[in-house]
């Protein structure tokens, strides 16, 4: 029999007790322990970029990362970005730039975003192009996306958290 | 996709990690997993044991002795392209970097891990049921090589994108096992055979990268051709270095380890690089490597591409 360990995840800054075994993956843990269902299941080999997660600050793969090595790291999905209901700046922009069609992609994009955009302040359209090209979308065809995140970059250096 | 059971094990320095690999009976090492993970949810590795580099100290270290760079072998592809000096010193293995998979393949993948990833064919990184359409082929424990129609023979491609760069820097690997500390060359990493492509021993893993001073000296780049911009491993990568009368080309994708160009470098070494002698001599290129038709390219045109990337390489450095 293979045992579940018990890890101690934090998760949006709630610490969560999720029992799996080894070969439980972190996207595995988030949707079907966790019930946070926001970050999605595409290809499950990470050629798409839907389960992008932050882990402690950089984007991953929730797809290949096991959960038990997130352990004893700060976990945010899709679900930990806005602030007490109100969207973060990448968040707003994506609504407002007309960048989310079904929404399956979505929350890759933003969280994908969202890392970029700490690294690198103010990002090219090239080097946007670059980096979200990992993230892919069946609806929109791109330009919005890339458009939205144009949008954020404006928005985080006016100043919106 | 579920993975395959397995049992984890989170050593936290080398002795640990040499006593899992080597107690075990099939243990992998797992480091940022964007290549062994898949391979497992596709059931084509199926290790009993993972070794998880996550707690061992040092591996992320990039540090100098005297004049050459010591890099950790867990040391991610996005540490690389973020350090200013490895892109000042080292332009290729940053450019390297920076063509692996995509944003996240980066800051997940490891140096270490993408020069020991395993080889590649488009008939062997399918998942279990597009495989059941066909005999196990002889890397997964059948007989044929679906590529070449021969038995017990591996064509498999070494698809890595970092190898090449550090060939023409002459990089050198700090290897540790159960016998100690050890060197060795990149190259003789590579055993050129596509169904174990690793000479590393049991219980062995990479534990650092050198890169030699003299390096530095020289200016270096890699291009890599993809179906895609992004995402795609290499259908040719080929990685320059011109430096003190001498120009070093190696490549990945076209053979079943990353090779260099022997006889492109003998025809280059002392001469003036006019865009004549480049012209005639990238045919040579395709000396280098037996390409087996693994992609959906064919030969010809890898061939072709060896030569192509060369001459745009050494151009874009000279």
């Amino acid at each position: 029999m293979v045992r579940k360990n018990v890890l101690e995840l934090s998760i949006n800054g709630d610490s969560q007790e999720i029992a799996c075994t080894p070969n439980t993956t972190l996207l595995e843990a988030l949707r079907d322990k966790a019930l946070l269902t926001g970050t999605k299941r595409g290809c499950d080999t990470g050629s798409c970029g839907a389960c992008t997660v932050l882990l402690d600050g950089e984007a991953v793969l929730a797809c290949l990362t096991l959960a038990v090595e997130a352990e004893g790291c700060d976990i945010c999905t899709i679900e930990g970005l806005a602030d007490k209901g109100k969207l973060s700046p990448v968040q707003e922009a994506f609504v407002e730039h007309g960048a989310i069609q079904c929404g399956f992609c979505s929350p890759g994009f933003i969280m994908t975003t969202t890392a970029l955009l700490n690294e690198i302040a103010s990002p090219g359209r090239e080097e946007i192009r670059k980096n979200l090209a990992g993230n892919l979308c069946r609806c929109t065809g791109y330009v919005k996306v890339i458009e939205a995140v144009e949008a954020a970059v404006g928005k985080k250096a006016g100043g919106e958290k | 996709m579920h993975l395959p059971i397995f049992t984890y094990q989170q050593p936290a320095d080398f002795a640990g990690v040499v006593a899992a690999l080597t107690e075990a009976s099939e243990a992998k090492l797992l480091a940022g997993g964007t290549d062994l993970l898949v391979n497992m949810k596709h059931r084509i590795e199926t290790p009993g044991t993972l070794v998880s580099l996550k707690k061992v100290a040092h591996m992320r270290d990039v540090s100098t002795e005297g004049d050459a760079t010591v890099i950790g072998a867990a040391t991610t592809l996005k540490d690389i392209r973020q350090n200013s000096e490895l892109k000042r010193k080292f332009p290729a293995l940053v450019q390297a970097a920076m063509a692996v998979g995509s944003y996240r393949h980066q800051a997940m993948g490891t140096l270490g891990g993408n020069l020991c990833q395993n080889t590649r064919c488009r008939f062997f990184n399918q998942s279990w049921q597009w495989r059941q359409a066909r005999s196990l082929c002889f890397k997964v424990g059948g007989e044929d090589c679906h590529v070449v129609g021969k038995k017990h023979t591996c064509f498999s491609t070494y698809s890595g994108d970092v190898a090449p760069a550090l060939l023409v820097l002459d990089a050198f690997l700090r290897i540790t096992g159960p016998h100690g500390h050890r060197e060795a060359s990149l190259s003789g990493l590579y055993s050129g055979k596509g169904q174990s492509p690793l000479t590393l021993g049991r219980g062995e893993f990479v534990n650092a990268v050198v890169i030699p001073g003299e390096a530095a000296q020289g200016k270096s780049r890699y291009e890599k051709f993809s179906i895609r911009g992004s995402i795609d491993f290499p259908i040719v990568g080929a990685a320059v270095w011109q430096g003190a009368g001498k120009v070093r080309v190696a490549y990945t994708g076209v053979d079943r380890a990353p090779v260099r160009a022997a006889e492109l470098e003998a025809e280059l070494a002392g001469r003036e690089l006019t865009d004549a002698l480049l012209e005639s001599a990238a045919p040579l290129a395709a000396k280098a490597a037996k390409i087996a038709p693994t992609s959906v390219h064919p030969v010809s045109f890898k061939r072709e591409l060896m030569g192509v990337l060369f001459e745009k390489a050494l151009r874009a450095i000279s």
